[in-house]
């Protein structure tokens, strides 16, 4: 039996990876990274939704993270896809000469 | 057996006519002139022919039906479920309807057949019948809808043709280069406004009081909550019925007013005769314009509950004397500026709005019988003078041909230069007709213009009974009937009405007595001017008799005028009366019993529920000596001032200058001539110059209403309509563009921008959630 983790830190770390990302999304130029950042964000969810099944016994939380991993991946396949073919038009990855949808 | 399932058809007769020459007329007309004319102008009188004949088995049918009213219903017209609102088109088939279908489509049917002669080598043929087969249409819509709303339809239909038929040469414009047609189309189009909003007004009062405007609804109705006493409310406050009923019948006199050309609205009846004469002697003498008599028989019983209840305007006149009261007085000035015009269509006018205040006096008065007899017997009469004088009109244009192509044009218009006075309008008009109607012909007569002729001026004519001999005989026989010589149709008619005022309103009696003096008078000097003497214009003396598609109608009015009478001759009446009396199904039929089944005040009357003046019909010796005095004085006098006069078309008209030697031939006489002929022509020529034209025409409907109209419409247009309505369109739509400016600026179109805006929205929502829950 390892010693059990107060269930706050598993919360802590969640939160700090999800702003990571978040912040990630919100600042960077790179699509690549962009991407990885959500993956981040996805990646601190599954965290606390293990933790939260281990914490309380339940094996819902752990199912769902399946999910969450099946849908990031069609995600990334989506993502990626996209992005190349954004590459092969504008000779960049830039999100921010990615703009024609304005007003 | 009866046929009332027929009914429809006289509606759908003259649609299928007017559909047809609507749409293909024209090209039937320009494909081959001569077979095109006569194909067009046969199928709209066929058309009308086929609606008179249906109306012939209609009234066939009521007689196999005891006379009662029936309900022929065509389709629910407006249905609201939810609010169990239903109106029904439907037709009502009695014997007042039936009465006038048969002059509608009877004299309608003639006139066709007439118009066929008179508009031949008109470019717009077709045009002109397809107006004609459609007034028909709405006229049997007005006279057949079974409520008072299909009859408004009707009633603005035949307004909407009747203008559409003045302004049938629109794009004519008189010497002044006025488009005179045109302006009095739109007249009539504005003074028929007036009167409509009175109609309306009284629906919407009739609606809100009895919840229906089925005639079968209201009248009834309307008894009923006499007898009881019953308060109409309106919101918070209670009306007696009779009050509400004062206002109705009154709104509709309005409507009269309009209609019928009455006083004070009378004044768009003469500028119609800018339109073909055909349409003058249909609509303007012996159809549309009775529309107003009409309404007023129809509504029976309303006017006879506000004389019985003795509901009075402000406590000054109940509203059925006030209709007697406009009727006798607008026969009576009617007649008087008859007297002053030189148009031979304009003095037929003044004398339609005359005989049209004997049969609103008549109405008003109760003698609702009388008013239709005096309706049909006029309808006769007066389409016949129409025709008549389109013949007149015909010839005179047929002589000043003549001259042009024989060369002696201008040159033998003997005093050519008298100033058309109120004819010039319709005159110039004409001419211009007659410059269309040549080019038709293929000879171009422009100078005909320079002699300032006029066919319609009666100054220019004289001599015409020689030239034409037919036109005159029936012309004679309807002038005489007009001015009520024993035994022609109007002598019955219109004894009728004054027996029933000399017994009931005396005054009214004296006003319409004189009225009758001055018809005679009027139609005198008509015909002296127009056919006997010497001709005056070298075109009267090369007039020619009109074609016998033209005159065939003529007689054949001539003869309903000579026997006309006896659709209600005293005598006559009293022994069908008495061999109803002993005939169980009561067959025999004159007008007075014919009607009486439509008329429920008559039956109200005599339950003692209504106090409705009633005369019997009888020849009284006074009044037949008083009507036959009056006529044949009229006719005297008329004569003498007349007689070989005017010699010349410049020379004054006989009433306003005196030669000296009456005063040693005929003493009496010139006193009369000098004392009283002077004065009185003053008094005609002012009440026809002044209060007529320049007060009425001119002052009250060019300056007071026409203004008032024109800056009304100028204001809604520019102010309301440009600024206001207009301002809050396109304010919408500015508003909806700076919004969107604005709205836009927030599409950057940087992802990182919408992404944002989803963070703070999922934070935004988890903080609220949290509160929430919290």
């Amino acid at each position: 039996m390892p010693s059990a983790v107060n269930i706050n830190w598993y919360i802590a770390l969640s939160s700090i990876l999800f702003a990571i990302g978040a912040l990630g999304v919100l600042l960077r130029r790179n699509a690549i990274i962009l991407f990885m950042s959500v993956e981040l964000m996805l990646n601190s969810a599954n965290l606390l939704f293990v933790a939260f099944a281990r914490h309380l016994g339940n094996l819902d939380g752990q199912v769902l993270v399946f999910f969450v991993i099946t849908v990031a991946a069609a995600e990334v396949a989506v993502g990626l896809a996209l992005i190349v073919a954004i590459f092969r038009t504008k000779k960049s990855i830039n999100i921010d000469e990615i703009n024609l949808l304005k007003g | 057996m009866n046929t009332f399932g027929l009914a429809p058809l006289i509606l759908i007769l003259p649609v299928i006519g007017l559909l047809l020459n609507g749409l293909f007329g024209r090209r039937f007309v320009e494909a081959n002139p001569a077979n095109g004319e006569r194909l067009t102008g046969w199928l709209a009188s066929l058309m009308t022919i086929g609606a008179f004949l249906v109306s012939l088995s209609l009234f066939l049918s009521l007689l196999a039906h005891g006379f009662e009213p029936i309900i022929v219903p065509l389709f629910n017209w407006i249905d609201i479920p939810s609010a169990g609102f239903l109106i029904n088109w439907a037709m009502q088939i009695d014997t007042l309807s039936v009465t006038m279908m048969l002059v509608v489509t009877g004299v309608g049917a003639l006139i066709h057949i007439y118009a066929i002669g008179y508009m031949h080598g008109d470019p717009d043929f077709s045009r002109f019948f397809t107006y004609l087969n459609l007034f028909i249409f709405f006229m049997l819509i007005l006279v057949s809808g079974s409520s008072y709303l299909v009859m408004f339809v009707g009633w603005e239909g035949v307004g909407l043709c009747s203008y559409l038929l003045i302004s049938f040469w629109w794009a004519r414009l008189d010497k002044n280069g006025v488009p005179a047609n045109a302006n009095a189309g739109r007249k009539a189009m504005i003074m028929n406004r007036i009167g409509d909003f009175g109609v309306i007004l009284a629906m919407i009062l009739l609606f809100w009081t009895f919840g229906t405007l089925e005639y079968t609804g209201v009248f009834p109705s309307a008894v009923e909550m006499f007898e009881s006493n019953h308060m109409v409310a309106f919101g918070g406050l209670s009306v007696p019925l009779a009050t509400v009923l004062t206002a109705v019948t009154a709104l509709f006199l309005l409507g009269v007013a309009g209609k019928s050309a009455q006083i004070p609205l009378y004044t768009w009846l003469p500028d119609a005769m800018a339109g073909p004469t055909p349409v003058s002697a249909l609509i303007h003498a012996a159809t549309m314009v009775t529309a107003g008599v009409y309404l007023l028989v129809r509504s029976n019983v309303l006017y006879e509950i506000v004389r019985t209840s003795g509901a009075t305007i402000l406590g000054l006149i109940s509203t059925p004397d006030l209709v007697a009261w406009v009727g006798a007085l607008t026969a009576f000035f009617a007649a008087l500026i008859a007297f002053s015009q030189n148009d031979i269509k304009k003095v037929l006018a003044y004398s339609t709005v005359s005989q049209l205040g004997f049969m609103v006096a008549a109405a008003g008065s109760g003698a609702y019988v009388a008013a239709m007899f005096h309706l049909v017997t006029h309808a006769f009469f007066k389409a016949l003078l129409f025709l008549g004088s389109g013949s007149v009109i015909h010839g005179m244009e047929h002589g000043h041909h003549h001259l042009a192509h024989a060369g002696h044009g201008a040159a033998q218009g003997s005093g050519g230069q008298g100033s058309a006075a109120h004819g010039s309008g319709t005159g110039a008009a004409h001419l211009a007709a007659e410059a269309d109607a040549n080019q038709v012909h293929g000879n171009a007569a422009s100078d005909e213009v320079a002699d300032g002729f006029d066919p319609q001026d009666m100054r220019y004519m004289g001599g015409l009974r020689r030239r034409m001999p037919t036109t005159f005989i029936v012309y004679l026989i309807g002038s005489l009937a007009l001015a009520g010589i024993i035994p022609l149709a109007g002598f019955w008619s219109k004894d009728e009405i004054l027996l029933h005022d000399q017994t009931y309103a005396t005054p009214i009696f004296i006003v319409l007595a004189i009225a009758a003096l001055g018809t005679a008078f009027y139609v005198a000097r008509q015909l002296i001017m127009v056919f006997f003497g010497k001709p005056r214009h070298a075109a009267a003396e090369h007039a020619a008799e009109s074609p016998a598609l033209m005159t065939t109608p003529l007689v054949v009015l001539a003869g309903l005028t000579v026997l006309g009478g006896l659709l209600n001759l005293p005598y006559l009446t009293r022994a069908m009366a008495e061999a109803n009396h002993n005939h169980p199904a009561g067959i025999f039929l004159m007008l007075e019993s014919w009607l009486e089944h439509s008329l429920a005040s008559f039956a109200l009357a005599e339950e003692g529920i209504l106090a409705l003046p009633r005369t019997p019909v009888y020849l009284s010796v006074l009044v037949a000596t008083i009507s036959t005095a009056l006529a044949v004085g009229g006719l005297l006098l008329g004569y003498l001032v007349y007689r070989g006069r005017p010699r010349t078309s410049s020379e004054p008209d006989r009433l306003a200058r005196t030669p000296i030697w009456w005063w040693v031939v005929l003493p009496l006489n010139s006193l009369y001539m000098k004392g009283f002929v002077p004065a009185f022509n003053r008094f005609s020529v002012w009440l026809a110059d002044k209060v007529d034209w320049a007060f009425w025409h001119d002052f009250v409907h060019d300056r007071v209403i026409r203004d008032i109209f024109v800056t009304g419409a100028d204001f809604s247009a520019n102010v309301l309509d440009a600024q206001g309505v207009d301002g809050l369109v396109n304010g919408a739509g500015k508003t909806t563009q700076r919004l969107a400016r604005g709205l836009r600026l927030t599409q950057t179109g940087y992802a990182r921008t919408y992404a944002l805006a989803v963070f703070l929205g999922a934070i935004g929502l988890l903080v609220y959630f949290l509160l929430m829950a919290g």
